[in-house]
């Protein structure tokens, strides 16, 4: 009779731990399909605000981010083009980026600052909350004008190849820096980006800069970006009277030397 | 090198992994605070190997761009203030970090630990700030962290 009670609480409790075991394992897969569904994402909705992410750098490219004054490896610089880069970098290391100037489109990339993507009828827009920056993307079939003039941020145009985003632009004004190191950018650059959202949160773009008055040969950057869907842009300017007045207060006090404001010529 | 009672906080050396994981994440982001410091702190060059902590007495909090500025009034040794120029990053990113315009006031009494100037100037570029109440916030940081 003993044997039988406690035959009987032993089926009984392997009876409850298999109902525990078969509910948690019914819940973990409610997670799993939960999970799922808050992982899929259309390849083709680029919209949304994206941080940049540079630890993701693949190691070896070019790091537009290395600012310690000596970036290592370098571009594959033409000698005109090396020249104009170390004018630009002594340049900055002047100050000369408290301008106000337009950063054009890759510094703008480039720099550890979150973009917005909007998308109109006929347009993807990018816009940039480091110093207000806003580009657009042609992407209704058009072919880039022969006919207008350079500008800093050129003139890009868009279409999709299967997933991925390609954007051509050329007609950039060779006025601007291709990163915050003073790389320089003729009137005859031509630049490609191939943009891939790799998953729900995650968007790698592959620049490609085909630039031959500066560079030798074409040569490539790849960034990431995180989906921030909890964020906001906030306002951040480029006004010369902001930055005078920090420069009059902060560095100032540093007893930094006088800036040199002349700009190098860069044509 | 300042004059002033300061607490450094220099890296310890250890051979333990988690440690090393640490550094190199320290490293990193300090990598990417640099950033705003060669845009516009021109030439100069802040010792980011060398953190101090100051306590002090706000005078002034100014929310701007391009980045919000402390100034901070601490006694040296001879119990004589030096007004200290902190600068911190822009409101954009301090927000994300929790700050507002109403974060400081005259009169506040706070710790900050910052990466003072190479120059030996009251000047320095703020990493974190313990307010009044015992809360602390840290200086934000510019794009995405690698994950601990």
């Amino acid at each position: 009779m003993r044997k039988s009670f406690a035959g009987s609480a032993f089926a009984l409790a392997v009876a409850l731990a298999f109902l525990v075991v078969a509910r948690a394992q019914t819940d973990h897969s409610g997670a799993a399909k939960t999970a799922d569904k808050a992982a899929a994402f259309d390849a083709h909705d680029l919209t949304g605000i994206w941080n940049p992410a540079p630890f993701m750098q693949p190691k070896g490219e070019v790091n537009p981010l290395d600012l310690g004054g000596h970036p290592n490896p370098l571009p594959p610089f033409t000698p005109a083009g090396e020249a104009k880069y170390l004018s630009n970098a002594k340049f900055i290391a002047a100050g000369a980026v408290l301008d106000c100037d337009p950063f054009g489109v890759s510094r703008n990339f480039f720099t550890p600052r979150p973009f917005e993507i909007l998308l109109t009828r006929d347009r993807l827009v990018q816009h940039f909350e480091y110093y207000d920056n806003w580009r657009e993307i042609w992407t209704d079939g058009r072919k880039i004008p022969t006919d207008i003039d350079p500008e800093y941020m050129g003139y890009s145009i868009g279409h999709w190849d299967a997933d991925t985003f390609v954007v051509d632009s050329a007609d950039y004004n060779g006025k601007a820096f291709l990163t915050w190191q003073g790389f320089p950018i003729s009137e005859s650059m031509h630049q490609t980006e191939r943009w891939q959202r790799i998953d729900a949160d995650t968007l790698k773009i592959v620049f490609t800069f085909d630039d031959p008055v500066n560079y030798a040969k074409p040569w490539s950057i790849t960034g990431f970006w995180k989906l921030r869907k909890d964020w906001v842009l906030d306002a951040h300017p480029c006004t010369l009277s902001a930055i005078k007045e920090y420069d009059d207060r902060v560095n100032h006090a540093d007893k930094l030397p006088g800036r040199d404001y002349a700009k190098p010529d860069n044509k | 090198m300042l004059g002033f009672s300061i607490k450094r906080n220099y890296a310890k050396g250890c051979c333990m992994k988690s440690n090393f994981i640490k550094g190199i994440g320290l490293i990193a982001g300090l990598l990417f605070v640099c950033v705003p410091i060669f845009a516009h702190h021109g030439g100069s060059d802040y010792d980011i190997q060398h953190p101090v902590t100051l306590k002090g007495t706000v005078t002034e909090f100014v929310w701007a761009n391009p980045h919000c500025q402390v100034f901070l009034d601490v006694k040296d040794d001879s119990g004589k203030a030096v007004n200290w120029t902190i600068e911190t990053l822009a409101p954009a990113v301090l927000k994300r970090a929790g700050w507002s315009r109403e974060t400081l006031h005259a009169g506040n009494q706070i710790t900050i630990t910052l990466v003072p100037s190479k120059k030996g100037t009251p000047v320095g570029m703020l990493r974190k700030v313990v307010l009044p109440d015992g809360s602390e916030l840290s200086g934000g940081s510019l794009g995405e962290q690698p994950p601990q």
